[in-house]
């Protein structure tokens, strides 16, 4: 079980791995979300904010009314903000599950895709 | 429990669900339907098809309940049976269904050639528009232009709205006398059975509308989306189909037109009663091809993206984000079909083949609730089809005997000429799921070892973790 601190510190690798990916910059340029992650066995909720395709802020709690909510285990959670789990994976296995429209599910798969394309 | 930004209305399934089975299709074989039977009782084969397709939505609202995501019926049969399951009957499902687009071009191109003429010979008019209809729709996805919710709503309940009022309309000014039509010897159980079995195609793709569990705040709302949709439908359909029956003459009804949508808007309300038709052909065709492109684009990225696939599938367009290699794969896909459906004309197939998927899938979904009920009893359902195992057991018995129904029949013309016997749909059908499964054996194994041997040279990046 992943602490709410591991999670914190995978997020902060994931925030530095997006914004700093050109391709992904570019491709995710129109896309401003709040998303909110929820750890399904620890109840830890986390809230990322996107704007212009670049994160802009990570913290602790649920905060504002989200585009997109995650759930999934800490463990998963924490793997795949390290880039080692394949969410479409997880995904199509229902163990990630997403709230979202279509296009906000498969822009958060990409952001994997793109930054750890041999994934 | 934290609240979407953007949630789906209850009108928005309802539209989303009855807005894919709505198509250019739906008319001819409405006619078909009403040919079979007597024409002025068509509606109870409808009715007995919508009543059936309910008790389909029943289960299927009860599967979203225990599993709201986007995966579906692939994440069905997966924990009622296994993965390898999942994949064949999921792909089969999936890419025989998308083989509607060539009966559904094929006919849209009639309607075009009705509009405009032919201009280069009637081969080469109809390719065109077959084609350019799919091109355009693939453009617009390949650009990610999506239409929201509301289009989505005014388009589909215009459209219903214009089909109610012009049935009520044609019913209150023709004569519709059931007494002979009671009496006739075409008014036979069997008649009225094997209408039905063709009469679920005027549902196909209600069900399609599973996906959009994970834009709703309340699971329950997709179950009772289509539910409701399935009742609009069924409905609708009945009073339509009795309405173009009675408004179409004798020898139009026997013409073998594949237009006959036109022909009824003609002769009610003269040339522009034909023009109403014709953008309503346009608006059903085009949404149905769109949310087509949309669905199995982003289902077959998913696919690759998790090594069901060939991982090139997943490649992502560098400025609009869409699986623009997937896309691409559907177009030429598409295209093969409208080619294979011109030159052989053989539009009745792709319908009939339809009708017997869509038997299939349900008497498949019925069997995932049954064995899902057993393996996870405990499991949080927000919905359950009342009556214990009643409901699916009578899916299960009375779809197979549909599907088997359709086989065994043969399929004609309007003047009664055999155009294939339906064994053949039969061959095709098993053909197919025999090349799905061993894609499913043979093939996926091999996708997915490549994937975990790509895997096993990366580090895990993770600290703390090998």
């Amino acid at each position: 079980m992943a602490t709410s601190k591991d999670i914190m510190e995978a997020l902060a690798d994931y925030k530095e791995q997006c914004n700093n990916n050109k391709r992904l910059r570019r491709m995710q340029r129109d896309w401003s979300k709040l998303l909110h992650f929820i750890a399904s066995d620890t109840g830890d909720k986390f809230t990322m904010e996107v704007k212009n395709g670049e994160i802009i802020r990570n913290e602790a709690g649920a905060r504002g009314v989200p585009d997109v909510i995650v759930t999934a285990t800490s463990e998963d959670m924490c793997d795949m903000f390290w880039g080692d789990l394949n969410p479409a994976q997880k995904y199509l296995d229902g163990k990630i599950l997403v709230k979202a429209t279509p296009e906000d599910v498969q822009r958060i798969d990409a952001i994997t895709m793109i930054i750890w394309p041999e994934g | 429990m934290t609240e979407l930004k953007k949630v789906l209305k209850l009108r928005t399934v309802v539209s989303a669900s009855a807005g894919l089975a709505m198509a250019t299709s739906v008319y001819l074989a409405g006619l078909q339907i009403a040919l079979i039977v007597v024409g002025e009782l068509a509606w109870i084969s409808i009715l007995v098809a919508g009543a059936l397709c309910l008790l389909s939505a029943m289960c299927f609202s009860e599967l979203v309940s225990l599993y709201p995501t986007a995966a579906g019926i692939k994440l069905y049969i997966q924990h009622a049976f296994n993965e390898k399951a999942a994949i064949a009957i999921g792909m089969f499902y999936v890419i025989a269904g998308a083989s509607i687009v060539g009966a559904e071009s094929y006919l849209l191109s009639s309607v075009m050639i009705e509009t405009v003429g032919i201009h280069v010979s009637l081969l080469a008019d109809r390719f065109f528009w077959m084609a350019i209809f799919i091109v355009l729709v693939a453009y617009i996805n390949y650009r990610g232009v999506s239409i929201t919710g509301w289009v989505q709503d005014f388009m589909t309940y215009i459209m219903f709205a214009f089909l109610l009022f012009v049935s009520i309309y044609t019913l209150a000014t023709h004569d519709v006398d059931l007494g002979p039509a009671l009496h006739s010897p075409d008014f036979t159980l069997g008649k009225v059975l094997t209408a039905a079995g063709l009469g679920i195609f005027l549902f196909v793709g209600f069900e399609w509308v599973t996906p959009l569990a994970e834009e709703t705040e309340d699971y329950r709302m997709v179950g009772k989306g289509m539910i409701l949709a399935v009742l609009l439908l069924a409905i609708t359909y009945s009073l339509f189909v009795v309405a173009m029956y009675v408004g179409l003459t004798d020898a139009q009804r026997h013409s073998g037109t594949t237009i006959p949508h036109i022909l009824f808007g003609r002769n009610l309300f003269g040339p522009i009663g034909g023009v109403i038709f014709i953008f309503m052909s346009l608006l059903a065709s085009l949404t149905s091809f769109n949310s087509g492109v949309l669905n199995f684009s982003r289902f077959g990225y998913a696919m690759a993206r998790a090594n069901i696939l060939p991982r090139v599938f997943s490649k992502l367009h560098p400025d609009y984000a869409t699986p623009w290699v997937m896309i691409l794969g559907l177009t030429i896909f598409s295209i093969g079909l409208c080619a294979f459906t011109l030159f052989t004309g053989q539009y009745m197939f792709i319908i009939t083949m339809a009708a017997a998927l869509e038997c299939f899938i349900y008497v498949v979904i019925s069997l995932c609730l049954i064995r899902l009920r057993k393996k996870f009893p405990d499991q949080e359902r927000s919905y359950r089809v009342p009556f214990g195992k009643l409901i699916p057991v009578v899916n299960i018995v009375v779809f197979s005997g549909l599907m088997l129904g359709i086989f065994a029949d043969t399929t004609r013309d309007a003047m009664g000429k055999v155009l294939f016997k339906n064994y053949w749909v039969a061959v095709a059908m098993a053909g197919f799921a025999l090349v799905m499964t061993a894609y499913a054996l043979v093939i996926v194994p091999r996708l997915q070892q490549a994937a975990q041997q790509r895997a096993s040279t990366r580090k895990r990046r993770r600290p703390g973790q090998s």
